[in-house]
């Protein structure tokens, strides 16, 4: 696992006004996987944070209540991802050295990118889960 | 208050540094200061005035035209550029202590001949305790002004000819308003207009906090709660019924199973559900496995990204940054041991020397460096898992179809089994059939209550989620809103309380004041056996009633109006000993300029005569007519200290000199 350096910046953060995006997607033990097809907010967060680059826009978390996600769910992969957005954002491997910078570009991506996913899986008829299925045969 | 002494510097007409004692001996209490018209008495007083109050305190004018109050000749005799100052100093006591103030005023002779001020006037108050130490007082203004407040200053230094306008007919708000500042009544009917202002406030705040809605919001979390209780025990009650419906179908399908004639569709139909279920278990585990593979599919999106920062990369490599793979321990083991890794020897300073060097110099921190190699080779690895993925979505949709196909022909084949054995010729198969397909549609419908239920639970847990918010919320206005109470209500009874005191306080110093005015009035009005009786009515009208029992004050003359005033002030000078406190001390001085110029040789003898005994300290300005012969004779045993004003024609300034 590729070991982000210190100082170490422990969460992800999520604003607040985009909380529910996430609680309506995430399973739980009642939820049926068409309906929430995601395991994890990381799972959620990761998705949006590659929308969001993909279409360009980044938008900076309002101040007020947050959630978090531990860095620590992450996976070497998630991270090599949020590292190619981070390179590819500043242009520069150089952001490799600033690991909070990383996780702030993220956030910013995503924070634009779960609104992608709102209109995608939650907007559209049909179940979310085939709605993604179809976002990915269709990308 | 007790006058010590003024020093008045550049001052008008006072030019130079010129000094007056006053008489301050309890015996010998009158400072007498002669000066005939226009040789600077009214200065003198002004002066006295301008130390202790400036020009102006609380808006309350004290004297006009600040720009000439400099000495002429002082300004006359500086040069261009040369500062001129004009100093008022004066000491007193009070309470034990002892005061000098000093007012100055600066400016700067300029070549035309007038003087710029470089700032406004300044105020200064020094304090001599006990020990004789002097020590500059913090707020000189609000201890003046604690000592002598500015509206009460004009009731004990005043202007004589001015000073009738008590006794005139329309002057109860002049009355009222004296009786209030020199008594100190205002003071309390400013805590009262502050606390009934509190009150008011708190009210408003009060409005302002929603009330009631507390009940309101418990009333809807018990509702939802019994809503909630009562779906969770009809959910349970349909889940039984789905039970035993459940079992009934058992029953029927092994009665079935046990017929000769249905045994083979009843077989077929075990076979068929068996069938059926293992199709449905496989169509969500694929869901789920659908679900897994597109939720973490996010790599899939991510190309754009990976594809820059690839880019990003080997520029970097291209433009050599990044040593590809060489690793910063690997080039220092090189040059230790000066070995290339064909084998050959390296030496200092050949170009592969320096190669290896420049390596060094350019490279990245060592953990950067790796983790760019990391991320570098890790991004490379995911066009291929891509590809996977979406392959394997692909594979899982096809098969999702076709299970999808084959649910529909075993439900039909299932069908098929039922209607069989409903439309069987045997009366009682067709019966079980019947009632087994009833029992079904129980199921169904039990089915589709309790998925409506279990979302009325959901709705409802929410709803009791947010009113326990919400009801924790209207608690804490609550308690805000009874504190809010509890501290509008004591405001409001601290302000009736004090109207009250202040009431009762004005109207006992008002028959104080009635009493002590009448007594001096008697004394010092020779037609004492004309007036009867001095009142000073509730709404502070202050009436002579004459012999006939009705008001003389339209008739009184210029000077016994004064008279009247005078005593109403001296009156008012006694009774404020009484009212001891702190900040008030048992004595103030009386400073009249001109008091006898309208009054007849009688009243002048009578006043002459009493004045002395009804003042603490007396400070008089007077003309030589005003105090002659009998008026002069009564005051002499009195008076502690004397002085005329001397006009000097060729320079006009005024001279102090002591009689």
């Amino acid at each position: 696992m590729i070991a982000l350096e210190q100082p170490r910046k422990e969460r992800v953060l999520i604003d607040e006004s985009v909380a529910e995006i996430y609680r309506e997607l995430r399973a739980d033990a009642n939820s049926q996987p068409e309906q929430s097809p995601f395991a994890t907010n990381k799972d959620i967060f990761m998705m949006a944070a590659c929308l969001g680059y993909r279409s360009g826009r980044k938008q900076v978390l309002p101040s007020g209540k947050k959630l978090d996600i531990r860095e620590s769910v992450f996976l070497e992969s998630d991270l090599a991802i949020l590292k190619a957005i981070a390179i590819a954002d500043t242009g520069d491997v150089a952001v490799l050295s600033h690991p909070s910078e990383i996780l702030r570009i993220a956030e910013e991506y995503a924070h634009a990118g779960i609104y992608d996913i709102r209109s995608y899986l939650l907007d559209e008829v049909g179940r979310p889960l085939w709605n993604l299925v179809q976002l990915i045969s269709l990308r | 208050m007790r006058l010590e002494q003024i020093a008045i510097e550049n001052f008008r007409q006072y030019h130079g540094r010129q000094r007056v004692k006053f008489a301050r001996d309890t015996q010998r209490n009158v400072t007498v200061i002669h000066g005939i018209n226009g040789a600077g008495k009214t200065s003198f007083f002004l002066a006295l005035n301008w130390c202790l109050y400036g020009k102006s305190v609380d808006d309350i004018k004290v004297i006009d035209n600040v720009g000439e109050l400099m000495s002429k000749e002082a300004v006359k005799q500086a040069q261009p550029n040369e500062e001129v100052r004009t100093v008022v100093d004066v000491a007193f006591s009070h309470n034990g202590g002892r005061y000098s103030v000093r007012r100055e005023l600066r400016g700067v002779k300029q070549v035309d001949g007038t003087v710029r001020l470089t700032g406004p006037d300044t105020f200064e108050m020094m304090l001599t305790h006990s020990d004789g130490r002097a020590k500059p007082v913090s707020n000189p203004i609000g201890t003046m002004n604690a000592i002598l407040a500015a509206n009460a200053r004009e009731y004990f230094l005043f202007d004589g000819e001015k000073i009738d306008t008590f006794a005139k007919p329309e002057s109860a708000s002049q009355v009222k308003q004296a009786v209030y500042s020199v008594l100190k009544i205002e003071r309390l009917e400013r805590a009262q207009r502050h606390l009934d202002g509190l009150a008011s406030d708190y009210r408003k705040q009060l409005k302002q906090i929603s009330g009631g809605e507390l009940r309101n919001l418990v009333e809807r979390q018990e509702a939802a709660q019994k809503a909630r209780e009562s779906a969770e025990k009809r959910k349970s009650e349909k889940a039984q019924e789905i039970e035993s419906a459940n079992r009934k179908i058992d029953e029927i399908e092994e009665r079935l199973r046990s017929s000769q004639n249905a045994r083979s569709l009843q077989q077929r139909r075990d076979e068929l559900q068996r069938d059926l279920e293992q199709r449905r278990q496989d169509l969500e585990d694929l869901v789920n496995r659908v679900a897994t593979l597109a939720s973490t599919a996010h790599s899939l999106f991510a190309k754009p990204a990976i594809d820059r920062a690839l880019e990003v990369l080997d520029e970097k490599r291209k433009r050599g940054e990044i040593p590809s793979g060489i690793r910063e321990q690997f080039v220092k083991d090189l040059l230790e041991q000066m070995t290339c890794i064909c084998g050959r020897p390296v030496t200092d300073g050949s170009p592969e020397h320096s190669r290896l060097l420049s390596l060094l110099q350019t490279r990245l921190a060592g953990s950067t460096e790796d983790d760019i190699l990391n991320t570098n080779a890790l991004l490379r690895t995911f066009t291929f898992s891509s590809a996977d993925r979406t392959q394997e979505i692909e594979a899982a949709l096809r098969r999702r179809a076709s299970l999808i196909d084959a649910i529909k022909e075993v439900d039909a084949a299932l069908d098929d089994v039922g209607r069989q054995l409903k439309d069987s010729p045997l009366e009682e198969i067709s019966k079980l059939e019947q009632k087994r397909e009833e029992y079904q549609e129980d199921i169904n419908d039990a089915m589709m209550d309790i998925g409506g239920l279990s979302n009325q639970i959901e709705e409802r847990t929410r709803e009791l989620r947010q009113l326990e918010k919400d009801i924790a919320h209207a608690n804490k206005e609550l308690n805000q809103q009874r504190l809010l109470a509890t501290k509008a209500e004591l405001a409001q009874r601290a302000a009736d309380a004090i109207a009250d005191m202040r009431s009762i306080y004005a109207d006992n110093m008002r028959q104080q004041l009635e009493m002590k005015t009448r007594e001096i009035f008697k004394q010092l009005i020779w037609k004492g056996s004309h007036f009867q009786d001095v009142q000073l009515s509730p709404e502070f009208h202050l009436e002579v009633i004459d012999r006939y029992g009705l008001s003389a004050k339209p008739e009184l003359s210029a000077g016994e109006r004064q008279v009247l005033s005078l005593s109403f002030i001296a009156a008012m000078s006694e009774i404020s000993k009484g009212d001891r406190t702190a900040e008030n001390d048992d004595e103030m001085p009386l400073v009249i300029d001109t008091p006898f110029g309208r009054l007849s040789s009688h009243h002048r003898n009578a006043i002459t005569t009493h004045l002395p005994d009804l003042a603490d300290q007396l400070v008089l300005f007077v003309t030589d007519e005003e105090l002659r012969e009998d008026a002069y004779e009564n005051l002499k045993p009195r008076i502690g200290a004397e002085y005329r004003l001397e006009f000097e024609r060729l320079t006009s300034c005024t001279i102090i000199q002591e009689v």
